[in-house]
């Protein structure tokens, strides 16, 4: 057997054609990738209310709509309560930018001061501080009004959104099916096998996530306002998104809570302590009641792995790798141990006894 | 008129849908399950086609189903003895159904041959949809494994 029929290298070749079909997809569908991932999301969050319905003899097609129904009114009732108060909190955020930045500048500048006491060394951090603030400020800034912006785009993905939810509640199997159906018959059980797999652990993992960043969310908002942090609401549920981005996600968000917490007026040192003490809260919350019972063995990804493939996936695809980071390195990681364990046994299989 | 450029070729038509259920009906994976649910799990199941001395699989392969011979014949062996040929309406490979496990023996087309591949995505999907039936089903295929492990066992015993 020379080398390249090795098993290792005939599971590199066919995993790379895997990635490479993946990567030319989301390429073509490049420009409706939101819609089409939120979709994907929405259907693996409520085909188990379809079957529920479906299973007490309501017909296919009106549980989907059943089910869409009550997503739209929901979300209608979602809009006209929570939406107000959030834009509201939108608004005092980028009225309090420039509070934040000033207050941050203030911090940084007295903490170079000390350090310049400390080493002895004649250090210009005011000017440091300086460009960098103006930057992250004019970034800040940038994205924000970006956000207003993208109102547009919003309102596109909120009409496509319940159009391909409906669809995939009712089709994707069928055409599933079809699709699996190209493959030669020597491929075809092992297609089928990577297929189950894989859109378990990202059914699960999806489903457990998106309860995570909720119960997180609630935790949050509740927690900041209990301890009288500025816009409770906002600040929680952006604690919640953020906390779909594993390790990082809450450095994050701890970061910008003391930001939010900084720029209050007067400033209160106990809200700074205790909006820490509420994220570190919810994360413990997180790590021993939410993600043992929802989220466990969803996706089974060694820290470093997590870590390093979230920022090389978000250096590449930027925001929305960020987020797919880990559940890509999952499915990628069950589609390669299934390509090899069959490499193996072929090549198991072509090698003489005694050989 | 169906357009026979968009219609889908591997779709199977109602006459050989109705073959397929009947086939898998007289088998005792689906004894005391209604016709028309055997049908409608018949209708999410897999055609293939396979050309005589065709490999259907190995042994050490992992199995993702269990697999009906709707027209032809299938070999299976296990290290070069034969173990059976099975004809129209035969199954084999439903270990596949009960746990991942890798397939124990060889098979192969000895004809052209026309197979139904089972998976157990569609039973695990066709479980969700009807849980009562899927439980009949879980027992039947209970039966069926323990009745093909004492006739191993006996064949062990009689070459012992």
């Amino acid at each position: 057997m020379t080398w390249q029929q090795s098993p290792h290298i005939q599971t590199f070749k066919l995993f790379a054609l895997v990635v490479a079909v993946c990567l030319g997809s989301f390429y073509l569908i490049s420009s409706v990738l939101i819609p089409v991932i939120i979709s994907f999301t929405l259907y693996a969050l409520f085909q188990p209310a379809v079957l529920y319905l479906v299973r007490h003899d309501l017909n296919h097609a009106l549980s989907i709509l059943i089910v869409l129904v009550l997503l739209v009114f929901a979300s209608a009732l979602m809009i006209g309560f929570a939406l107000p108060a959030l834009i509201e909190q939108v608004s005092l955020l980028q009225a309090k930018l420039p509070q934040i930045v000033k207050q941050l500048e203030l911090l940084l500048t007295d903490y170079g001061h000390r350090l310049s006491e400390r080493i002895g060394a004649d250090l210009d951090v005011s000017e440091i501080t300086l460009s960098v603030l103006s930057k992250s400020s004019s970034i800040g800034q940038a994205a924000l009004i970006e956000v207003s912006n993208r109102l547009i785009n919003f309102v596109i993905i909120c009409i496509l959104v319940p159009f391909l939810t409906y669809y995939l509640l009712k089709d994707f199997k069928r055409v599933r099916n079809d699709m699996m159906n190209w493959l030669p018959n020597s491929s075809f059980e092992l297609g089928w096998l990577i297929y189950y797999n894989v859109s378990t652990q990202l059914q699960s993992y999806t489903r457990g996530v998106m309860l995570q960043s909720l119960i997180m969310a609630t935790f949050c908002s509740i927690g900041f306002s209990i301890i009288g942090l500025d816009i409770p609401l906002l600040m929680g549920a952006i604690t919640g998104l953020f906390n779909l981005v594993p390790y990082i996600g809450p450095i994050i968000s701890i970061v910008l809570a003391l930001l939010v917490g900084a720029a209050m007026t007067p400033l209160d040192p106990a809200v700074l302590y205790l909006s820490v003490v509420v994220i570190i809260g919810a994360q413990i919350f997180d790590n021993v009641v939410v993600i043992p019972s929802i989220v466990a063995n969803a996706v089974n990804l060694h820290p470093v792995q997590a870590i390093l493939g979230i920022i090389i996936f978000g250096s590449l695809f930027g925001t929305v790798g960020i987020i797919l980071a880990v559940p890509a390195i999952a499915a990628g990681k069950i589609v390669f141990k299934n390509i090899y364990a069959d490499m193996a046994n072929a090549s198991l299989r072509a090698t003489p006894a005694g050989a | 008129m169906a357009n026979v450029f968009w219609s889908n070729i591997f779709r199977k038509g109602d006459s050989e849908l109705q073959v397929i259920t009947q086939l898998w009906q007289h088998t005792p994976l689906f004894r005391d399950i209604p016709e028309r649910h055997t049908r409608a799990l018949c209708a999410t199941m897999h055609l293939r086609d396979f050309k005589a001395d065709e490999i259907i699989f190995t042994q050490g392969d992992q199995g993702a189903g269990a697999i009906l011979v709707l027209d032809g014949e299938v070999r299976v062996s296990a290290d070069k003895t034969e173990l059976a040929l099975l004809g129209n309406g035969d199954f084999f490979g439903e270990i596949a159904l009960a746990a991942p496990e890798r397939r124990t023996a060889d098979a192969r087309a000895t004809t052209r041959s026309r197979l139904v591949y089972f998976l157990r995505q569609d039973l695990e999907e066709w479980i969700e949809h009807e849980p009562r039936l899927g439980a009949r089903f879980l027992l039947n295929l209970s039966a069926t494994l323990a009745q093909r492990l004492f006739a191993a066992n006996k064949l062990i015993a009689r070459q012992a």
